[in-house]
């Protein structure tokens, strides 16, 4: 239930995103989810529907898109996805769930073997955007990417 | 795009009454000793004490402590590894172990985001947060993340230490980040250096302490660390900035 803590994250930054606009006006709020830190969708929407429910805007509906994971070797210049990483047991895609920089201690480049390498996407959880109600009385939403 | 993260970290210390960086920009003068040291003899005084190891690539903290590192147990978030009562500890090593982690400067400011949003710290009455040698993302991302945060200075007698320690005291003055006390370590003379250098910063001198070398025979034993004529000394400097 680590997926909890992320989701409060989430939900705790829609309300400081909407600033002085009406929560009441919030539609929607697409949440990107790295692929290398693997969190599960199931858990991680159900925490943001109960949280979002102790929040002025229960109406609001959170869309999670998930994010292929990239990496970069800083030797070779190789890029590489998630599946094409060997070598990763239960335990440390755990570790790696838990803290996505564990991936150093473990990832390695698949060409040359180097550990020096970057996460340049899917690392784990950002807001991708927030939808406001434009009519009425409501405003534009202030988040923009 | 909005990293959440940070909306949550306040709520996560909420039950936290105060926040110590215990710090030295020098190397090798031993702040993971009076980090340790400190928070074992606090706790076995009832205190609720946690430390965070932030010393991501040097993290030796469960050494001294005497705790194995493994995954964490959750509960809506990650919970500190329990050693002994009143003692909850976070380090790097429970997810990589003593493998190396070599980390950029954005991805150990992604590393403690991450680490101070799952973190359930619950209530303690302090978390020590050892920090790592040098003056960089560890020090500026603390101070950005936690208003409210404190420091602990630590320097040995040494030229060499004092030189750098300097330059973090200065540091920290412009970061508006209150330097409760200097603690002197691995004292086998006199600490005139580091009480002058203190004084020249208007921070007090709070805690001397000795050089051990037992200490080496009390690394992996919460009993002997508590037990240690430093944790002795360094109960008195915590005592003396009020923790």
């Amino acid at each position: 239930m680590h997926e909890w803590a992320l989701a409060e994250a989430v939900v705790e930054a829609t309300a400081s995103a909407l600033e002085t606009r009406n929560p009441a006006c919030l539609r929607g709020v697409t949440v990107s989810v790295g692929e290398l830190q693997a969190i599960d969708h199931e858990i991680f929407t159900f925490a943001l529907n109960t949280l979002r429910e102790q929040r002025p805007f229960r109406q609001a509906v959170y869309r999670l898109e998930t994010e292929p994971a990239r990496l970069r070797c800083g030797a070779c210049g190789t890029e590489w996805g998630l599946s094409e990483t060997a070598g990763l047991d239960s335990e440390s895609r755990e570790a790696i769930h838990f803290l996505p920089e564990a991936a150093h201690a473990f990832v390695r480049c698949p060409r040359c073997a180097s550990p020096d390498f970057q996460v340049t996407a899917g690392r784990g959880v950002r807001i991708i955007s927030i939808t406001v109600d434009a009519s009425g009385s409501c405003a534009e939403g202030p988040a923009s990417p | 795009m909005i990293d959440p993260r940070g909306s949550v970290i306040q709520r996560r210390l909420a039950g936290v009454a105060r926040v110590v960086a215990v710090c030295s920009a020098k190397g090798g003068v031993g702040k993971t000793l009076c980090t340790t040291a400190a928070g074992a003899a606090l706790a076995a005084r009832g205190r609720r004490v946690g430390i965070l190891d932030l010393d991501l690539q040097g993290s030796t903290a469960h050494l001294f402590l005497g705790a194995a590192p493994g995954l964490p147990e959750e509960d809506k978030g990650i919970l500190p590894a329990a050693v002994g009562d009143n003692l909850g500890l976070v380090s790097a090593a429970m997810f990589a172990g003593n493998r190396a982690l070599a980390l950029r400067g954005p991805e150990i400011t992604d590393a403690i985001l991450e680490l101070m949003a799952v973190t359930q710290w619950g209530d303690r009455d302090v978390l020590l947060i050892d920090m790592p040698p040098g003056i960089g993302e560890e020090v500026l991302d603390l101070a950005r993340l936690v208003p409210r945060l404190e420091a602990l200075v630590v320097s040995t007698p040494s030229a060499a230490s004092t030189l750098v320690v300097e330059r973090l005291l200065a540091f920290l003055a412009e970061m508006k980040v209150p330097v409760r006390g200097v603690i002197a370590n691995m004292v086998r003379g006199d600490e005139a250096s580091v009480r002058e250098m203190a004084r020249r910063f208007g921070v007090p001198l709070v805690g001397v302490v000795g050089w051990e070398p037992e200490l080496e025979q009390a690394l992996g034993s919460l009993v002997r660390l508590r037990q240690s004529k430093a944790a002795a000394s360094l109960v008195e400097a915590l005592e003396e900035v009020g923790l």
